[in-house]
């Protein structure tokens, strides 16, 4: 497994956000069944999640061995870039923008 | 919880403050997972209570008693800080010390924004490097339990982590290869950054949270808030989102002596992005171990590539 918190390790961490500190202060019950539902739904999410394979960071494991090594052939910038993209991606697409 | 502060601060506030004190209502104010800090009042003076938060232990920072005991050689060294009061070895059952409350923005992306601070930021870049200048003339003997960290704890510390991320692997090995010169160790603020001031509208009120002071290269401490995130939304400006880094460094060159140049700037500015780059993932640790849940702390662990892209442009930079 790489990439941590997971995708399931994220939606336990806001079904424990919801349930343990937004639900206790909402008095409105249409508002109260609502938030109810939503964790419901991401409930599914992180069983649904669950049923995934991990990831396989064979790869990025042997870079960092290799890189620690001390072995940096010209090119290594451009592939650990790529790699930080890929994520970035998907953790905070909007973060490129502010490069222009 | 309030009421049972308040009666667990008046003893020893009275002791502080040398008379029978009558503290107002302990406020706890946001933020801060590792501390907790509670504005309160006390014969006209306005107190902040740092607390450690219950059962979080950091092996990276230090215990309150020492924070304490930094806080006390800065004042004493003329460091604008908030005055410190004492320390309290029990309070409910963990340490603590009391400070003045400083008024002031303390929030980074409001100083670097607001716009009744527009006069403020055109003259801290001057006045962070004075502040840091006189940092770094406190003696070492004055806080002899200060330890000295240098790059090669940053690997330890990523290793405790143990998830491979290329980036930061590679922003070490460059940092090993290109080490400049070795400078002599000072006292180190060690979070020297926009986001750990008081800030006023006529500029630098305090420099707040000594927690990670050690004994390093000076440079470190200059470089620490050219660091993107500490910019705070505000990149263009290279200086912590306010201004730019020449006047500032021309300033702590001729107040030091020391001459730090532009090119070792270049050097810990990464090193500062490589120790957050693996300070998102040790946060995120605090959530995935259960010490400490909490999404804020979670999602550090995914933001964390943010801080890498900068250090594969930052590479990119030096390897032009």
């Amino acid at each position: 497994m790489t990439e941590r918190p997971t995708a399931q390790e994220l939606a336990e961490s806001i079904l424990e956000f919801l349930g343990g500190e937004i639900l206790p202060t909402i008095t409105d019950p249409r508002l109260r069944f609502r938030v109810l539902v939503a964790m419901n739904a991401l409930g599914i999410v992180y069983r649904e999640l669950e049923a995934l394979p991990a990831e396989d960071d064979a790869e990025r494991r042997a870079l960092v061995r290799q890189i620690r090594a001390g072995h940096v052939p010209p090119g290594t910038l451009r592939r650990v870039e790529a790699d930080v993209e890929a994520r970035l991606r998907i953790a905070s697409p909007a973060f490129l923008d502010t490069y222009r | 919880m309030i009421a049972e502060m308040r009666e667990a601060l008046q003893p020893h506030l009275s002791a502080i403050l040398g008379r029978e004190v009558e503290p107002s209502e302990p406020v706890l104010l946001a933020g801060g997972a590792s501390k907790e800090a509670w504005a309160v009042d006390a014969c006209g003076e306005r107190l902040l209570v740092r607390r450690a938060a219950g059962g979080v232990i950091h092996k990276h920072t230090l215990s309150l008693a020492d924070e304490f005991e930094v806080l006390r050689a800065a004042h004493e060294a003329g460091v604008k800080v908030p005055r410190p009061y004492g320390y309290i070895a029990d309070l409910g059952g963990r340490e603590a010390f009391v400070m003045e409350r400083l008024e002031g923005e303390t929030i980074g992306r409001r100083i670097v924004r607001r716009d009744e601070l527009a006069a403020a930021r055109r003259v801290l870049p001057v006045q962070m490097a004075e502040e840091l200048a006189k940092i770094h003339a406190v003696p070492l003997s004055r806080v002899p339990f200060l330890r000295e960290t240098r790059v090669e704890g940053m690997v330890e510390e990523l290793d405790e982590v143990g998830e491979p991320h290329p980036a930061i692997e590679l922003g070490l090995w460059w940092l090993r290869e290109n080490r400049p010169p070795a400078r002599s160790a000072v006292v180190v603020h060690g979070d020297y950054r926009v986001g750990n001031l008081v800030v006023g509208e006529r500029g630098l009120v305090g420099v707040l949270d000594w927690e990670f002071a050690h004994v390093d290269d000076p440079a470190r401490d200059v470089a620490f808030s050219l660091v993107r995130a500490w910019r705070f939304g505000v990149p263009e400006k290279r200086l912590g989102g306010v201004g730019d880094v020449e006047p500032y460094l021309a300033r702590y060159n001729e107040l030091t002596g020391f001459d730090v140049r532009p090119e070792e700037l270049d050097y810990w500015e990464l090193a500062g992005n490589v120790a957050w780059a693996i300070g998102c993932l040790t946060q995120a640790q605090r959530h995935l171990t259960g010490q400490d849940r909490s999404v804020e702390l979670a999602i550090l662990g995914r933001l964390g590539v943010e801080v890498e892209y900068e250090i594969c442009r930052l590479l990119e930079r030096v390897a032009a």
